[in-house]
């Protein structure tokens, strides 16, 4: 009785081990880019008024500088994404090794928040603005909704 | 192991062994699922130093190039030049089933007026460092 259990608790220990499945039935995973930035961060900006070295001295250099129409356009981006994934076809591997189907249910979502100035000749902000989209970005385990 | 034998003898020892089982096989899981942690990057970290030596109003494209290097990118702006520097740094950690990247991005930019000239630098200071985390609620 004691060799059968002990046989049986290596066979199992070594299927775990030799399963090659390094990644476990469930996963959480989040990827950010850069830091947020908020309504009350870029408070001080003054279309018509405030400058870019004002702007850069408060906020950092911009992540993109773009060509617009009669002038530039300086972009701040925060992007964040997530992932979920739950594999009911994991805790088949035990039972059959050599043949063990991922059963996959999962979903995720990434958004940007973006903060956007345009400056004109004499790099003054010439009018600025923001969009939150990071909020999209959501952990789904259902992926079949609409 | 020695199971020991109690009155209700095989019963115990059953239960002992189900139990060693099944922190073994919560524990072999722990292992399988692992951990690590991840550092990477993206193009080079310029130096500050080598950014004040740029001179508004005096250093050319070419010397910019020299002290810089090439850039990474070109944006044609309103008539100027805008040479693009960015340098990306990346921490990632995984514990079990949680994992969280972060990642930071280091942006220069540096403006040339239409003859060729160093019209401003786009710099800020420098962002402080990513921390790693494994957390990804938060």
């Amino acid at each position: 009785m004691i060799r059968r259990t002990r046989t049986c608790f290596w066979i199992i220990a070594w299927l775990f081990v030799l399963s090659g499945c390094l990644r476990g039935p469930l996963a959480w995973q989040r990827v950010t880019l850069n830091q947020p930035l908020s309504e009350e961060d870029v408070s001080f900006v003054v279309n018509g008024k405030t400058s870019l070295s004002e702007v850069v001295e408060q906020l950092g250099a911009p992540n993109q500088m773009l060509s617009s129409n009669g002038g530039v356009v300086a972009r701040y981006q925060f992007t964040d994404g997530k992932y979920f994934r739950v594999d009911f076809g994991w805790g088949l591997r035990f039972l059959s090794p050599f043949y063990s189907p991922d059963l996959v249910l999962g979903g995720g979502g990434s958004g940007a928040d973006l903060f956007q100035i345009t400056y004109n000749d004499r790099w003054i902000v010439q009018d600025h603005g923001f969009a939150f989209h990071s909020q999209l970005s959501e952990f789904r385990l259902w992926p079949f909704q609409d | 192991m020695n199971p020991t034998f109690h009155k209700n003898g095989g019963s115990s020892y059953v239960k002992h062994s189900v139990f060693a089982m099944t922190t073994w096989v919560v524990f072999m899981f722990v292992l399988e699922s692992g951990c690590a942690f991840v550092r990477g990057n993206y193009g080079e970290d310029l130096n500050q130093g080598d950014i004040s030596t740029i001179k508004k109003g005096v250093s050319t494209r070419a010397e910019v190039a020299a002290i810089l290097g090439a850039p990474d990118r070109i944006v044609e702006a309103n008539g100027r030049d805008i040479f693009h520097y960015y340098h990306y740094d990346v921490k990632s950690g995984y514990v079990i089933i949680f994992s969280r990247t972060n990642i930071k991005s280091d942006d220069i930019f540096v403006i040339f007026n239409s003859a060729g000239v160093v019209e401003d630098v786009v710099a800020g200071k420098k962002k402080p460092p990513l921390e790693f985390q494994f957390w990804p609620f938060d």
